[in-house]
């Protein structure tokens, strides 16, 4: 449906290097990364704001490159919706159809059902300044979807809301994409709004893309360090080789078994990536589970909702491994599990990946 | 922190009260009945009217290429950007006078582009093309300047959504750009059409007559005294004011709606 070849973009001292992306027919594509990565700008180039000094872009098999916005048949909407503060709700969604030609009457017909859809009929006279943050997203999705894009762009345009908004728009968008079935490429920050919605995920820092996979895949494979951080894996350990075995902040480590099918070169070291749930307090399993087991000291409690967030110390001021426990848990482990007190824990094997 | 608004508010009006003084003073000292007969001169009525003709015909034909200009400065990056901001900031610089005979270099009877606009049958010496030709020249930077402001104030990311939804380039400037920056072309046209009307030093130049009412004033200043030149300078002042505060209300209740 979307293809980038190769695209390389310059804008003053930031640069888009060689980005290779494809999105199909009906999915709905997150790009993640941290703010300043480039996100926007690559939303921008595919929008044709931007042209690229190198590479293709390919919309339905047909090549839009040099083509302007106005021509890719895409809609866009930015994180503060950029509502058109002169006209009222009914003409920022017209707006778009009276380009094509067509009459107030015939606009308003067409704009009916989707109207109702996202329910912002009673909305309709207003100017944008008299809406609240929620009900502006609505009528820039709306103002979008009324022209039929191909491919919906969306720019963290959940980011400027609260969270109770936050939460029942990502909702929105879910419904949106299934009743609707367009196409979504929806850029952000947060991981946890990625891996909700994303039927697929792409990793971006520094202008490049690092990874393009399912959700669940990067988290399980990450191949970078960089891109285990923006996934929000909690513990990366790094690993030396010292005759014949690989040792870590917290001791040698057994990681024979999953090395098995990487090459590594003599010396090098590597990372270890552990999501937060593969360290178990107090662990109960058979020993050949674990890659480590052993002593650590708790250096810090925080209580964040529904879950506990542990910060279990090596002791030696190296690193830090982090986990969570539910609350539930935390109630009946935490006479044993208070700040200053040294737990047994056990890091399993199972979900653990190297990262050369 | 009582103390320092109060500074504040003192030092601004001393500024304010600088300003004000010599207007109200003027205005306050005016007999109407004088005011009345001034008006009532042929020659100082239509002396009135040619100059604020001659400075909105400058505004008007201004605004036809400095709005195009203002949009361009606001949105484009291209080699020479800072040097056309510079040349159309240079009238503010220079003097008018100066800037008169500059202006006579070009369009004077003996130069190129006024013996090619006389051929046309547009003559700017002693003309009221030529009165309007000065004022323009003297007061386009505040329209031009007014207007970019206007939109570089205006968030980018409007065009770009109106491009995405298949405006093209001419639907989105007349559509977003333009009625989003209306307030601020407006503001700057007053502005430039204001200035326009007090211009005295290059309109001497170009077109001693027929006479505006700043030469006017100036004739009758040097010819008969202050006694003859203030009426008519008190006229001008007044109406200058009126439709100033109009347009001014006028622009504050399209913003308001």
């Amino acid at each position: 449906m979307l293809r980038l070849d190769d695209i390389v973009v310059r804008l003053g001292d930031f640069c888009l290097n060689s980005v290779s992306l494809s999105i199909t027919k009906g999915e709905y594509l997150v790009l993640l990364g941290p703010t300043g990565t480039g996100k926007t700008v690559l939303l921008e180039t595919i929008a044709g704001i931007h042209r690229p000094r190198k590479g293709r872009i390919w919309i339905n098999g047909r090549d839009v490159t040099r083509q302007p916005p106005e021509k890719r048949g895409l809609g866009i909407v930015y994180q503060d919706y950029a509502l058109f503060p002169h006209l009222n709700v009914e003409q920022n969604i017209a707006f778009g159809l009276r380009s094509t030609g067509m009459s107030e009457r015939q606009s308003l017909r067409t704009m009916e059902d989707l109207v109702r859809f996202l329910d912002i009929g009673h909305l309709l006279k207003r100017r944008p300044a008299q809406l609240s943050g929620g009900e502006q997203q609505r009528v820039a999705l709306a103002r979008a979807l009324v022209m039929k894009p191909f491919l919906l762009l969306l720019d963290e345009p959940l980011s400027a809301l609260d969270r109770a908004s936050r939460d029942r728009l990502r909702h929105e968008l879910k419904r949106i994409h299934r009743e609707i079935g367009v196409t979504i490429l929806h850029i952000t920050h947060d991981l946890e709004e990625a891996l909700f919605l994303a039927d697929r995920m792409a990793i971006m820092e520094n202008g490049s893309i690092l990874q393009h996979d399912r959700p669940e895949a990067v988290f399980a494979r990450p191949n970078s360090r960089a891109v285990a951080k923006i996934a929000g894996i909690r513990n990366l350990l790094e690993a030396i080789p010292e005759n014949g075995r690989w040792v870590t902040f917290l001791g040698v480590v057994d990681i024979e078994d999953i090395l098995k099918n990487c090459a590594t070169d003599p010396g090098q070291k590597i990372c270890i990536s552990i999501p937060g749930w593969n360290v178990e307090v107090f662990p109960g399993k058979p020993e050949d589970s674990y890659l480590w087991k052993g002593t650590l000291r708790v250096a810090e409690t925080r209580l964040i909702g529904d879950l506990v967030d542990l910060v279990l110390s090596g002791g030696n001021g190296g690193d830090d491994i982090r986990t969570s426990l539910s609350r539930r848990e935390w109630e009946t482990l935490s006479p044993f599990v208070e700040q200053g007190k040294n737990v047994p824990v056990g890091i399993c094997k199972k979900g653990i990946h190297c990262i050369m | 922190m009582r103390s320092f608004g109060t500074v504040l508010f003192g030092l601004g009006f001393i500024l304010v009260l600088f300003v004000a003084m010599p207007l109200v003073r003027m205005i306050l000292a005016a007999d109407p009945a004088v005011l009345k007969g001034v008006l009532a001169e042929t020659r100082v009525y239509q002396s009135i009217l040619l100059t604020l003709r001659a400075a909105l015909w400058a505004t008007l034909l201004c605004a036809v290429c400095g709005v195009p200009l203002a949009y361009i400065l606001a949105r484009r990056q291209f080699p020479g950007k800072s040097l056309v901001e510079g040349i159309i900031d240079l009238p503010i610089m220079i003097p008018h006078t100066a800037a008169g005979i500059a202006l006579l270099m070009v369009y004077g009877k003996s130069f190129l582009l006024g013996r090619l606009f006389s051929r046309l049958g547009v003559g700017f010496v002693g003309t009221e093309a030529g009165i309007s030709l000065a004022m323009a020249f003297v007061s386009v930077p505040f329209l031009v300047n007014s207007a970019k402001d206007g939109f570089l104030a205006i968030d980018p990311r409007l065009e770009r959504v109106a491009r995405t939804l298949g405006a093209s380039p001419w639907r989105v400037f007349l559509k977003v750009s333009l009625p989003l920056a209306w307030r601020s072309i407006l503001s700057g046209a007053i502005m430039m059409w204001a200035r326009g009307i007090s211009e005295f030093g290059a309109v001497v130049v170009l077109a001693y007559h027929p006479m505006t009412a700043p030469v006017l004033i100036w004739e009758r200043f040097g010819a008969y005294g202050l006694k003859y030149a203030r009426p008519v300078a008190v006229v001008l002042i007044l109406i200058c004011l009126i439709i100033f505060f109009v347009l001014r209300a006028l622009s504050a209740k399209q913003e308001e709606n």
